[in-house]
Parts: structure tokens; C-alpha cells; sequence
């Protein structure tokens, strides 16, 4: 995919009309919003508006919790993934995810990597021993843990976990990456490595990033939207976002009236 | 300790009375008597053992014979056969009790993990002789009339398994009291499965779905690496309650002793030999002193799984 020319970009993931409900509680409201191809989405506002549950529609995450429901459409690949026929386990692998705190697996380096990957490809050793090297170099861990691929995940630091969580998440080669608050648990360093991969891995991978750092919405975003109890308030480019923004919500927000 | 108060609000004043010095001494005792008691309970055993112990040596322990006749006693027997049925209910109940346990908490929606959970719990309420006599009543005339003679039609002409499964289907025996001990402990080993199960974080878990992996290659993958140290714990609370059981496993082990091969055959265990045989053994006996010496085994065998399973299900509460 080039992201060469400026102008429109087609979405890789396409919300419209979604509401979404903890059983009686509604959570999203008529929410309608691009994930334009190649591009970092940053996703911004108060706690509890919605941000993160967007994110769990996106890889039908919530599927896994009894009593939440959505209705609307989510398209992806020109399919409605709110559907009942999706396969979720493909889905959450063309639809990766990155979490708040690292979660890495309990067991070694190479296998947190390796083992997302054996899901859905069968590699050989050679080519899985490439694949490994080649996501770990891609998130800059490759020179602080290749003599130790086969010790336990446990052991790394929480910036090198998360940087990992990541690698794994973009081995079994996604199209779309979720980031929900993936710097808020890491201490600024780590901070900013993760911003600079995003900025590389978008050349791969649409991204949608849900943060509370408004500095890093306008460093690693293209697009930035704001949400609000449930509604997106404003979506428009990180640059007019936070010079010019149409809504007086939005503008409070940012310049740190209310949240 | 200086209580002279300097002013009204002194820190170091007097409080009233010295009730948190009586309630201190009142817990403390209740603490020791329990230390007491169970030190007490060792020595008595101790006590009451070293008669069979002087007469047989430690050959006691793998002394086949139990014959008031020639008062001649060993414990082989009995030690066999409790290791037979506690292991064999482990074996009957761990897959079971893991089934349940992944059900409760991974597919079952929250209101029916909760009924089915209360519901399990009360089996583990239900009294060890009513166990005893559902045994006797229907799962050994059961096993008798169908289970046995079939294996051993089938399994037992299996090489290499065969001679567990040959024999008369007296319906009594080590398989029968088994899977009476199985049913009895697969409550406590699914509660604690349960519980280790819960206790994992959810985001470890969603993002093991998040990579597609699906609901068994999450257990089996992430949920059990993650949890093994605590479901060996839950195992051996189990195998300790299944060594030490007696009521129920007295009505449907056959009461015979006897080491073997097969499943099917009727034998004894450490606790329904006690229990059949203590009452009837005068004082002071040589039989009696050997009963009691059964019982330190006893003892022994369940505080040494009782600590293990301690000293894993620590390790969960520390780690990670």
C-alpha cells in the first residue's frame, strides 16, 4: 500500500452508526469514524468515554464477556465484522491488539513470538527463527535480547515487555494494530522508543492508538479523534486538532478546562 | 514501659482497663491448644505404635501378612491399598475437575457458573457414610453386573493393561472405592482449579485471543503454564483427602488383605482396617499396638502431601 499521495486515503476499517451497550449501560453512541489505511489514529478524551471500548469492538474483543452487545457496522475487508459468521480467530489476527500493562506469555522470548505465529502459519525453523529476528529487530529489542531468546519473558523490563507484546502482536502480520494506552504503565525512555516504532510500523500497519497523553496524540498521530460520554466529539488531522479545533468541547479538553 | 501520663492526651496514656491483654492471652491459648493437640496426637500414635514396631522392626512397613491368628501383623496391605484407591481417585477426578473448573470460568455465562458452582459445593458437604451407602447400594451391584464384567471382557484382553482389569467382579474393590473418591474430592480440586483460574489477569488472557488463538489453545497454552504450581497444590489437597477418607471407602473396598494386580480385586485400606478392626482389638494387644502403627502411617503419608500441597499453592500467593 503507498501512502504516497496526501489526499484520501481509504479507510482500512470503517465504523458507522455503532452503538454499543454493557448490558444496560450505553457505552458508544452512534459512533461513526475512518481508520484511514497506513495512518496512526489517535484516540483522545476523558476516562470512561469510550475510547478503549471502541478498541474492544474493533477485534470483537468484548465477544468474550457475557451481557455486551453492539450493534452498527464495522467494516473491514468489506465485511461487516459485527456479523455472525465472522471467524473471531481470524479476526483477531488480521486485528492485533497491544495492551496497558505488557502481557507477556509464561514462557520464553522466542516463543511469546513464535507461538502467535504457529496459530495461523506453519514455518520452519529457519523461517521461524527469521520471523523472530526480524519483528524483535523491527522493535528495536533485537540487540538487548538475542542471547537470551530461550530465557523467560518474565525477566525483561517493563519497556522491553511491552516492546515485546508488541513483536508479537505484529509477527503473525496483522493489517490493523490496537494500542490501548500501550506507554502509560512505562517510564519515559520506553516512552519514547515505542513512539518512534510507531512511526515506522505504519508504513505495514493501520493504527489505532487510545491515549491519555495529549503530547504524544499530536507527536504519533495523523488523525486524532476526540470522544466524549460515549460520543466522538471531533475527528480531524493531529495539526488543525490542536491548533484550530472546531468544538468548544474539544478545545476545553485540550487545553486542559476539564478531565 | 513508661504509662505515666504527661497530659490528658498522651499517647502513652493508660487505656481503658486491660481487655486487649486478656483477649491477647485468650487467642493465644486457643492457638496453642491446637499445637498441643496435634503434638499430643503424634506422641499418642508414637506411643501406641512402638509395640509393633519393637516386635516387627521396620519390616512392618512392607510385611504383607495380617494375621490375629499367629499374631503376625504388617502394613504392606493396607499401605498398598490406600496408595491404590487415593491414586486412582486423582486419576478419575483431576481431568474431571479441570473440566468443570475451565467450564465455570471460561464458557459458562456468570449466573450459571454460580448455581453450578454453589451446587458443587455442596457435594463436597455431603456426609462421607452417605457416599458410603450410595456405594454399597448402587454403584457396587452397578459394577459388579456391568462395569467389571465387560473391562474385563474388553481392557482386560488389552496386553500390557490386561491384568488390571482380570478377575471375579465381586463389584467391591480398589476401582470401586476409587471412584468413590474420586466423586468425594473432585469438588475440592475443581475449587481450587476455579480459583487459580479466576485469579490469572484478564488482559493476559485477552491477549492470547487478541494473537486468535482459540478457548483451548488459550487453556492449554496460557491458562495452565501459568497456573501448574497451584493446580499440583489443588491435587495433593485432594490426595490428602482422599488417603485419610473412611467411611465410604470402608463399604466398597472389600475388605480383604490383599495386594494385586487388579482393580477388581476386593482389598483394604489403612483407615477401613482401623476402622473394622480397632474396636475389637483388646488394649494394649499386640493387634492393637499394630492398628495404631498403621495409623502413624497414616499420618505421615497425609501430613507429608498436606505440606506439599501447602508448599505449592505458597509459592502462587509469592511468585509471579
Amino acid at each position: 500500500m503507498t501512502v504516497a499521495e496526501k489526499q484520501p486515503v481509504p479507510a482500512a476499517i470503517s465504523v458507522r452508526n455503532l452503538d454499543f451497550y454493557y448490558g444496560a449501560n450505553h457505552a458508544l453512541k452512534n459512533i461513526s469514524i475512518d481508520f484511514p489505511q497506513g495512518q496512526v489514529t489517535g484516540m483522545i478524551g476523558p476516562s470512561g468515554c469510550g475510547k478503549s471500548t471502541l478498541l474492544r469492538v474493533l477485534n470483537r474483543m468484548y465477544d468474550l464477556y457475557p451481557g455486551q452487545r453492539a450493534t452498527g457496522e464495522v467494516i473491514f475487508d468489506g465485511c461487516n465484522i459485527l456479523g455472525p459468521k465472522v471467524n473471531l480467530n481470524v479476526l483477531r489476527a488480521r486485528v492485533g491488539m497491544v495492551f496497558q500493562k505488557p502481557t507477556p506469555f509464561p514462557m520464553s522470548i522466542y516463543d511469546n513470538i513464535a507461538f502467535g505465529v504457529r496459530l495461523h502459519e506453519r514455518l520452519d525453523r529457519a523461517a521461524m527463527d527469521a520471523r523472530v529476528e526480524d519483528v524483535l529487530k523491527r522493535v528495536a529489542l533485537w540487540p538487548e535480547v538475542r542471547d537470551r531468546l530461550h530465557d523467560s519473558a518474565a525477566a525483561l523490563s517493563g519497556g522491553q515487555q511491552q516492546r515485546l507484546c508488541i513483536a508479537r502482536t505484529i509477527a503473525t502480520r496483522p493489517e490493523v494494530v490496537l494500542l490501548d494506552e500501550p506507554t502509560s504503565a512505562l517510564d519515559p525512555v520506553s516512552t519514547a522508543r515505542i513512539e518512534e516504532l510507531l512511526d515506522e510500523l505504519k508504513a505495514d500497519f493501520t493504527i489505532a492508538i487510545v491515549t491519555h497523553n495529549l503530547q504524544q496524540a499530536a507527536r504519533c498521530a495523523d488523525q486524532v479523534a476526540f470522544f466524549y460520554m460515549g460520543e466522538v466529539v471531533e475527528v480531524d488531522s493531529a495539526d488543525r486538532m490542536f491548533t484550530a479545533p472546531r468544538e468548544n468541547r474539544t478545545q476545553d479538553y485540550i487545553t486542559g478546562r476539564f478531565g | 514501659m513508661d504509662r505515666s501520663a504527661t497530659s490528658p492526651s498522651a499517647l502513652t496514656g493508660v487505656v481503658r482497663g486491660n481487655g486487649d491483654a486478656v483477649f491477647a492471652t485468650i487467642v493465644r491459648c486457643a492457638a496453642a491448644l491446637i499445637l498441643l493437640g496435634l503434638g499430643g496426637m503424634v506422641a499418642v500414635m508414637a506411643w501406641g505404635a512402638r509395640g509393633a514396631f519393637a516386635t516387627f522392626g521396620p519390616a512392618f512397613i512392607v510385611d504383607k501378612a495380617w494375621n490375629p491368628v499367629t499374631q503376625h501383623f504388617g502394613a504392606a496391605a493396607p499401605v498398598f491399598g490406600t496408595l491404590v484407591t487415593a491414586l486412582l481417585a486423582v486419576a478419575l477426578a483431576v481431568p474431571l475437575a479441570f473440566g468443570i473448573a475451565v467450564w465455570l470460568t471460561e464458557i459458562a455465562s456468570a449466573r450459571i457458573a454460580g448455581v453450578i458452582g454453589t451446587l458443587i459445593q455442596l457435594l463436597a458437604a455431603v456426609p462421607s457414610i452417605i457416599f458410603g451407602m450410595w456405594g454399597f447400594a448402587v454403584l457396587v451391584p452397578f459394577m459388579a453386573h456391568y462395569v467389571e464384567p465387560f473391562a474385563g471382557h474388553t481392557l482386560g484382553r488389552v496386553p500390557g493393561i490386561g491384568p488390571l482389569f482380570r478377575g471375579a467382579p465381586y463389584g467391591t474393590g480398589f476401582l470401586t472405592g476409587g471412584m468413590i473418591l474420586a466423586v468425594m474430592i473432585t469438588p475440592f480440586i475443581s475449587a481450587v482449579m476455579r480459583d487459580v483460574f479466576l485469579s490469572m489477569p484478564a488482559v493476559l488472557k485477552e491477549s492470547a485471543y487478541g494473537l486468535g488463538m482459540t478457548r483451548w489453545e488459550v487453556v492449554r497454552r496460557i491458562i495452565l503454564p501459568w497456573s501448574r504450581t497451584s493446580v499440583v497444590g489443588g491435587i495433593m489437597l485432594g490426595l490428602g483427602r482422599a488417603l485419610g477418607e473412611t467411611m465410604a471407602i470402608t463399604f466398597v473396598i472389600g475388605n480383604a488383605n490383599h495386594i494385586g494386580w487388579s482393580l477388581f480385586s476386593p482389598g483394604n485400606t489403612i483407615a477401613s482396617l482401623i476402622a473394622l478392626e480397632f474396636p475389637e482389638s483388646a488394649m494394649g494387644s499386640l493387634k492393637f499396638s499394630s492398628l495404631m502403627a498403621a495409623g502413624f502411617l497414616l499420618m505421615l503419608i497425609s501430613l507429608g502431601t498436606l505440606v506439599c500441597s501447602r508448599l505449592l499453592l505458597r509459592t502462587r500467593a509469592a511468585g509471579r
